[in-house]
């Protein structure tokens, strides 16, 4: 009896510590929502010249194997962004390739994320050389 | 037995949870009784904190030809870059110190450059494209609404920003 007593008692002291909790809100200080995407994890990346300068304007496609393609431009920082292929797309299927009229494509990397977080995009940088 | 002692305890929950004290320590800010809280800053936040208000003095000591202050403005604007990227290494999932850097990198060294040479008119120049960095990277954040500018008058009345001999 008192054991079950005691049990309840802990239970509902967690539960208030628990609510009491989540009635205190975050610590956080600003508005940065988070907006979740559902079309699977996007991809972006910088298009840098050979010695690392960011190159504006450069093509980047981005490619889902034998499907679909995305071609856009870099902005002024030399970054791309596209959104994500779906759910059902295999990151490992997706291929980015960039170019640039006076410019050839010297090498793609993939930057691997510390974090399995699917809203942290995909991350591939591509690297070109003047010709 | 049990059974009334699981009614009895839940019956008290129910009490406890509503009863009017608790509601009328409960506000939507939160908890009067509540522990404090570890400030944790966000992206906007930090801006506002940290960037903006160093990119504005660091103009008006700059207009002022006061080189001193605007090397120290300077050097805070950058510190803030770097606490502001440390506490928020990604916004959104983008790379925010690479997005500094491809921003501002190359910007501030030319500030520097121009403080170190004490010329007002590289230092127009240069603070002018620091600037267009900092509306870059709003634009690539998709924030491009926030558009910075070079200010042009003081937004902090109480210090002189003209130079001392």
């Amino acid at each position: 009896m008192r054991l079950a007593l005691r049990l309840t008692a802990t239970a509902a002291a967690i539960l208030v510590c628990a609510l009491s909790a989540a009635w205190a809100g975050g610590a956080g200080f600003g508005d940065d929502d988070d907006d979740s995407d559902e079309a699977g994890p996007s991809y972006f990346g910088f298009v840098r010249d050979s010695a690392g300068a960011t190159v504006p304007n450069a093509k980047v496609t981005v490619s889902l194997k034998n499907r679909i393609s995305i071609v856009t431009r870099t902005d002024a920082l030399g970054t791309y962004k596209v959104p994500g292929f779906g759910r059902e797309a295999d990151p490992k299927d997706i291929e980015v390739s960039c170019d640039k009229e006076g410019y050839k494509q010297l090498r793609v990397v993939r930057r691997s994320s510390p974090s399995t977080d699917p809203k942290i995009p995909i991350e591939t940088e591509c690297t070109l050389q003047r010709i | 037995m049990s059974k009334i002692v699981s009614l009895i305890a839940v019956a008290a929950l129910a009490i406890l949870v509503s009863s009017p004290d608790r509601a009328a320590a409960q506000t939507q800010y939160g908890d009067a009784n509540a522990q404090p809280a570890p400030f944790n800053p966000q992206m906007a936040a930090l801006m506002s904190m940290l960037i903006q208000p160093r990119h504005a003095k660091l103009a008006l000591a700059g207009q002022a030809e006061n080189w001193p202050l605007a090397g120290y403005s300077l050097k805070e604007l950058r510190q803030g870059f770097v606490v502001a990227a440390r506490a928020v290494p990604r916004w959104k999932g983008l790379p925010v110190p690479d997005l500094f850097d491809a921003a501002v990198d190359q910007p501030l060294k030319l500030v520097e450059a121009a403080v170190k040479l004490q010329y007002k008119r590289q230092f127009d120049e240069a603070f002018g494209k620091l600037t267009e960095g900092c509306n870059a990277c709003h634009a690539t954040t998709e924030h491009a609404y926030i558009v910075i500018k070079v200010p042009g008058a003081s937004a902090f009345p109480n210090q002189d920003f003209e130079a001392k001999r």
